[in-house]
């Protein structure tokens, strides 16, 4: 029972899928009926499928059976009303078809003029669309034209605002198009172009302040010598007025230059304008030689483009190389003043603008910077002086420079540079120059020395006396009574030493001016520079001719009585030194002139020198000697070297009558001193080993010359024997000998008021052992043997009394 | 015994007018030296120089005198003791050269008359201002049989030459000494023979 139901149930699903299956033959395309006939035949009830499918079929048949009786006649009705339209159409077509070609025949011009208007309509859409995005896009071109034209025209700062614009607003609304794509790559090369452009200016205008600046500080330092002109005449006040102008004129440019790079200023072509002020006005100083409108333009650019830091480093980088090049002296600084002045010129002219630049920027530079700057120029310019400035030798030069130092330090003073170490400096060139002043007048000295005459200054009318006695403080009056012609006692250098002492005293004041000096301190330095040319420069003149190898006993002589004069003289440069300085010589700590110890230096170096070279001429006399010492002949008078000596003496000492009394007596004595020692040497030296008594006599015939020399009053002045008394010495040893009176000598030996007081018995023994070997080689002579045994005894006896005179008084 | 340095002493003088360069000439002899300031010369002065003639040392004194006027009567008084005088003109002072015949006097009238004699015209280097022409000295040196030189102190010019001219001269009128004979001071003796020799 239970497979009855079973069955029952399984039948109708099959049914129902059966029945499924033929709505979707029904419905599904022919396409996809396979997978469902494949269903069918998966199953096994195939053949009720079939079955069922029969059925349909037999229905469906049954259905249009009767509907094809129920619509027979309306069918046959339809089908002859059919035939009837079928021969209407017929007529119809051929009338349309008539209509249409004549239509076609007269509408073809239509159809033309259709299509044109058509494509007119066409165009006038793209040409709508395209103005519509063109009016987008023109603003954006415009502006990059406008770019470009401020580029090309170099107004780089509107040109940044006008990228900026272009960028920011213009761009973004018409972004999508390629062109702006190139425009907006474009854009950050613009702005560096326009970076590197204006660095470019800088540059160009860093070569221009540099080139520039010779001439800016040459300007600066005429400015300031005017000013100080104007302050030796007026007071104070126009100094300040004039500074104050000059700091105005400056702010008047910053506002200027400022309002130019204003957008406001831009818009409404301001520019022009402001150009046109510009040129109208004068502008001193830096202003006329550079235009500052390319670092104020860089500046402003660098700042939109907040780069500002790396053009400030950049700026003062350069301006620190400039300053290091400005600051090395040419190697050939020191031969000209023009190379001084260049080099000032280039240092003022650089601070000059940085002191511009520090007013008329903001920040750009600092105070700090400026005088970090200053502080390594101050240093640096101060040993470039000292180095070049020790290489000059021409005391003008020095003189020149320290006045150009002075300039150079009030010029910088007057910017506000503190200048004080260079004041100090220049008291080290001070003493410089008085040292090339002293090289100076050392030269000077020097020829005036060589080129003299060393004779008395003759005048031969009223005018040239006058003339040397204004040139010379020299008052005789008893020469003032003489008629013309007559001479100054004094030769040509007198005077002109004594100017040139004054003109080197002139030359020591000229530096000190503008010093800031106290007159106390110049009047000390012109007076320890006078005492080092007395007492340094002209006594090492004046001591230089004096030992010249080839001084004559004219040029001496001369130079005793010029030094006498001079000295004299000395108190007149006192007076000299007082009236320039306005300092009294009583006042507290002055120096004192020592002049008058130098003009005694060389008077006794002149003295000591004549009486060395009259020793020397009678030294080259005594070469002459020719001296027979073994002559048996007795002579009737002097020598004729010794001759000729004393006939030479007499005349020297004749014709130097103006030589100073005291010098004539001392050259005269030291003459017979020296010729009586040489003549006692020549007797006494060794070479001579034997000498007769006649050579004595002879010998004695020229001492005999001397003395009537001694005794004929050469020079006035001496006491009647005292001149004679140089030959002393030998008077007695020659009267011992020749008179051969050793009883008496050996008798009063000791004596106080013996005859022979002043021979020495070793001399007397030297000389007695000369004769003694001269009496042994005669002994070959017969006749005479027994006398000159007999002598020869009795020198020897003597001998031997005489050592015993020198052992006793040894012991 | 003492050893003499030299064999013969002759005494030279030079006189001239003040300022034609006698004590530049003696100088440039005897030093080699040169000063270019005038000094004048006051009185008398001497410089010595030995010089080697036919293997002779001979010592030459030559005075140099102040050719001033008021010095005459000293300088004269050394004309006597002269063996051999120099006359000195300057070519560029004509009246320094027309002096020349009164110092030809003055040795006529104070030298021995053995003296050897010869005539200088000095600053021949300065020709461009030259107012003596060299004929003209030439031709007075011919008529006094004595011998000339143009020399110049400054540039060195004949100086030598004429010191050691005149020294030959002297030299050549000397008696021949014999071998280890007593040495004799020649100036102390007169008997030096009186012939003078002719120049051309």
């Amino acid at each position: 029972m239970e497979r009855g139901k079973m069955a029952e149930a399984e039948s109708l699903e099959t049914a129902a899928e059966h029945e499924r299956i033929l709505r979707e033959i029904e419905s599904t395309d022919t396409a996809c009926i396979g997978p469902t006939l494949r269903s069918v035949y998966d199953g096994e009830e195939h053949g009720r499928f079939m079955e069922k499918l029969e059925t349909r079929i037999r229905n469906h048949d049954r259905e249009i059976e009767k509907m094809c009786n129920f619509h027979y006649q309306g069918f046959v009705d339809s089908i002859t009303e059919l035939l009837k339209v079928r021969g209407e159409a017929q007529k119809l077509k051929n009338q349309v078809t008539d209509t249409n070609r004549k239509l076609q025949h007269e509408g073809k011009e239509l159809v033309i003029a259709m299509e044109e208007l058509k494509q007119c309509r066409l165009q006038q859409r793209n040409i709508s669309a395209t103005v519509d995005k063109l009016m987008l896009c023109l603003p954006v071109l415009e502006m990059y034209s406008k770019l470009r034209d401020q580029m090309k025209t170099k107004r780089h700062y509107p040109a940044l605002k006008t990228l900026e614009h272009l960028e920011h607003t213009y761009l973004p609304q018409v972004s999508h198009y390629r062109f702006c794509k190139v425009m907006v790559d474009n854009i950050p090369k613009l702005r560096e172009e326009i970076k590197d452009v204006s660095m470019s200016d800088l540059k160009d205008f860093l070569e221009s302040i540099r080139k520039h600046s010779d001439k800016i500080g040459e300007t600066a330092m005429k400015q300031a010598q005017q000013q100080r002109n104007l302050d030796n005449i007026v007071l104070q006040q126009p100094r300040i007025g004039s500074k104050r102008k000059s700091k105005k004129d400056a702010y008047i440019i910053f506002d200027t230059e400022i309002e130019s790079t204003s957008p406001k200023s831009e818009q409404d072509s301001g520019i022009l304008d402001v150009e046109d002020e510009e040129d109208d006005e004068e502008v001193p100083g830096a202003q006329d030689l550079v235009d500052f409108s390319p670092v104020y333009r860089c500046l402003h650019i660098y700042s939109v483009l907040g780069a500002r830091e790396t053009f400030e480093n950049y700026y003062r980088k350069q301006r620190r190389k400039q300053a290091r090049l400005v600051l090395q002296p040419p190697s050939n600084m020191h031969e000209t003043l023009d190379g001084y002045r260049k080099y000032f010129n280039q240092i003022v002219g650089f601070f000059v603008v940085e002191d511009h630049i520090l007013h008329t920027t903001q920040g750009l530079v600092n105070r700090a910077y400026i005088d970090e700057l200053w502080e390594m120029a101050l240093s640096k310019t101060i040993a470039a002086l000292r180095t070049h400035s020790s290489y000059c030798s021409d005391p003008n030069l020095v003189l020149d420079l320290k006045n150009l130092i002075v300039l150079f330090a009030d010029t910088l003073q007057v910017y506000g540079f503190p200048v004080n170490q260079l004041f100090d400096m220049l008291l080290e060139i001070r003493d410089q120059y008085s040292e090339t002043l002293l090289k100076k007048w050392a030269g000077i000295f020097r020829n005036i020395l060589d080129s003299d005459n060393y004779s008395p200054i003759p005048v031969t009318s009223e005018e040239m006396y006058k003339k040397v006695v204004g040139q010379f403080p020299f008052q005789d009056i008893e020469l003032e009574k003489q008629p013309f012609p007559k001479k100054f006692p004094f030769s040509e250098f007198v005077p002109k030493v004594y100017n040139q002492i004054k003109e080197f005293i002139y030359a020591c004041l000229k530096f000190s001016e503008d010093l800031h000096l106290s007159s106390t301190e110049v009047d000390d330095m012109i007076r320890k520079s006078t005492n080092l040319l007395l007492t340094r420069t002209l006594s090492n003149s004046l001591q230089n001719v004096i030992k010249r190898k080839n001084i004559g006993l004219t040029e001496l002589v001369q130079i005793i009585i010029n030094t006498t004069h001079l000295e004299k003289s000395c108190k007149y440069l006192e007076e000299f030194i007082t009236n320039i300085t306005n300092v009294l010589p009583e006042t507290v700590h002055t120096t004192k002139l020592y002049g008058t110890t130098t003009f005694k230096d060389a008077r006794h170096a002149a003295e000591e020198e004549i009486y060395t070279n009259l020793n020397q001429k009678i030294d080259q006399f005594l070469q002459l000697a020719d001296y027979d010492w073994m002559t048996g002949d007795l002579g009737n008078k002097a020598s004729d070297y010794l001759v000729d000596l004393i006939a030479f003496l007499r005349s020297t000492f004749a014709v130097f009558t103006h030589l100073p009394g005291k010098v004539a007596q001392t050259a005269c004595m030291s003459a017979c001193k020296h010729l009586a020692t040489s003549l006692m040497q020549l007797l006494l030296e060794a070479e001579v080993r034997q000498l007769t008594l006649g050579a004595l006599q002879q010998f004695n015939l020229d001492v005999r010359e001397c003395e009537q020399f001694a005794r004929s009053g050469p020079v006035p002045g001496f006491q009647e024997d005292t001149l004679q008394l140089a030959f002393i010495d030998l008077r007695q040893l020659l009267d011992l000998f020749i008179q051969w009176d050793w009883s008496t000598y050996l008798a009063d030996y000791g004596q106080p008021n013996c005859k022979y007081l002043r021979v020495n018995p070793v001399t007397a023994l030297t000389l007695l052992e000369k004769m003694k070997d001269t009496s042994r080689k005669n002994n070959m002579f017969a006749q005479f043997r027994k006398n000159e045994r007999d002598k020869q005894k009795l020198i020897d006896t003597v001998a031997k009394q005489l050592r015993g005179l020198i052992s006793s008084h040894h012991s | 015994m003492a050893k003499k340095t030299y064999d013969l002493l002759f005494k030279l003088l030079l006189i001239g007018d003040s300022g034609v360069g006698k004590t530049c000439v003696l100088f440039r002899f005897s030093d080699d030296a040169f000063n270019t300031t005038f000094i004048s010369t006051i009185g008398i002065d001497f410089k010595i120089k030995t010089v080697e003639l036919q293997g002779k040392k001979i010592k030459l004194q030559i005075w140099d005198t102040a050719g001033q006027e008021r010095f005459h009567t000293i300088t004269t008084s050394y004309y006597r003791g002269a063996m051999g005088i120099m006359l000195v003109y300057d070519i560029t002072n004509g009246k320094s050269f027309e002096n020349i015949s009164k110092w030809l006097r003055n040795i006529d009238e104070h030298a021995n008359e053995d003296v050897e004699r010869m005539l200088l015209g000095n600053k021949c280097d300065m020709d461009d201002k030259r107012v003596v022409p060299k004929g003209k000295g030439e031709q007075i040196a011919r008529e006094h049989g004595i011998r000339f030189f143009e020399t110049s102190a400054k540039a060195n010019i004949n100086i030598e030459k004429a010191f050691l001219t005149l020294a030959e001269d002297i030299l050549r009128k000397t008696p021949v000494k014999e071998p280890n004979s007593e040495n004799v001071d020649i100036s102390s003796g007169g008997g030096v023979t009186g012939w003078k020799s002719k120049c051309c």
